[in-house]
């Protein structure tokens, strides 16, 4: 963990720097206990190579000269994000869970520049290969999940896809499903994405591009309504699923599900 | 119901791209993702702002070899779909740039 404490442009201020999906990440933050809450959520996703990208927490919306690029009023816990060329402030998150909500919706958008995107599913890694499973709620992500080899599992909630170098990779996140554990901070290359349903038996059909996107589409985490962003995503989308194959995974609980799955 | 012969336009507040020979059309304010298959994307794609449903069946006609009758009565059904569900509106009512 690379945490220190320095004088900043805003005053006596904590950060740490994350890395999620290979997004370098800086958290500025003054309230000690939503530092030390932040610092031990995101414990195994510290670090950061390449220049990060800052991230403040404010009590109150900071000029700095410059129109955001992004905003989102998360009116449920009374705080907001403001996106920016190079930074990012998080308006009023007074407690962890906040700030994750804040950090999922902020990663969303920063993924754009990078040809990413994420998506609520679980991956597991077999054979050095990662497995996206994801669908509606109640399909069955957790119950994969559960049925997988300790450390095998990239998360059961958040999966980050990322196409770097041509091929498209898989990212563990640290934000909790029902597992109430961080991912695993390693990725994989993508084997294919599976939409799930649960089934007497294991029965899989392999899905065309548009079928995949629809099946993807609902458990993508998007939250900008501005028109050009949407656009990224989707030539994002649809190229992700033109080059990874899709699936429609009826499964039931237990382990043989892996039997049913393309090698 | 007849269909005003147009011109139309691409609804500029749709994001949309081709995935094959498929279209995917979503709305960013709705949770809505339209898909034309390849007649609807052959439409789609040749419709421009200045295209009538005359000339857009004349290219439908051209392009899959039916009889300019039966191009124009599927140019309209279309036509009348994409309208329906807002994805084209009137040219002359568009007030921002295209998606793409």
């Amino acid at each position: 963990m690379s945490a220190s404490q320095t004088t900043l442009r805003r005053g006596l201020e904590q950060q740490f720097e994350l890395s999620i999906g290979c997004i370098p990440l800086r958290l500025h933050v003054s309230d000690a206990r939503v530092f030390s809450e932040a610092r031990e959520r995101y414990r195994a996703f510290a670090g950061s190579e390449a220049p990060p990208f800052s991230i403040y927490l404010e009590d109150s919306f900071q000029e700095n000269g410059e129109n955001p690029e992004f905003v989102y009023d998360f009116e449920a816990q009374r705080a907001a994000l403001r996106a920016f060329s190079a930074e990012s402030q998080f308006i009023g998150a007074k407690n962890a869970y906040a700030l994750d909500s804040l950090l999922r919706i902020l990663l969303s958008w920063v993924l754009l520049r990078h040809a990413g995107f994420l998506l609520h599913g679980a991956t597991i890694v077999r054979n050095c290969r990662a497995y996206v499973f994801t669908g509606r709620s109640g399909a069955g992500k957790s119950t994969v999940a559960s049925l997988s080899p300790s450390g095998s599992v990239l998360t059961d909630e958040i999966s980050l896809l990322r196409r770097e170098n041509g091929e498209w990779r898989a990212y563990g996140t640290p934000f909790w499903g029902e597992f109430r554990a961080a991912g695993s901070n390693s990725s994989a290359p993508v084997a294919g994405i599976f939409r799930l349903a649960q089934a007497p038996e294991n029965r899989i059909k392999p899905l065309r591009a548009v079928e995949t996107l629809r099946g993807i589409l609902p458990n993508v985490l998007f939250f900008s309504e501005e028109l050009a962003a949407n656009q990224r995503l989707l030539e994002i989308l649809g190229q992700a699923v033109k080059e990874i194959s899709g699936y429609n995974l009826a499964f039931r609980r237990d382990k043989t599900f892996w039997e049913a799955l393309p090698s | 119901m007849s269909t005003p012969n147009g011109p139309w336009q691409k609804n500029p507040a749709l994001a949309w791209r081709e995935i094959d020979d498929e279209t995917v059309i979503i709305s960013p304010t709705e949770n809505v993702m339209h898909e034309l298959n390849d007649t609807g994307s052959f439409l789609w794609k040749n419709v421009d702002g200045r295209r009538t449903a005359a000339e857009l069946a004349a290219l439908l006609a051209a392009e899959y070899e039916v009889t300019p009758g039966a191009a124009l009565a599927d140019t309209e059904a279309l036509l009348q779909q994409l309208i329906s569900s807002k994805l084209l509106v009137p040219a002359a009512a568009a007030t921002d740039g295209a998606a793409r």
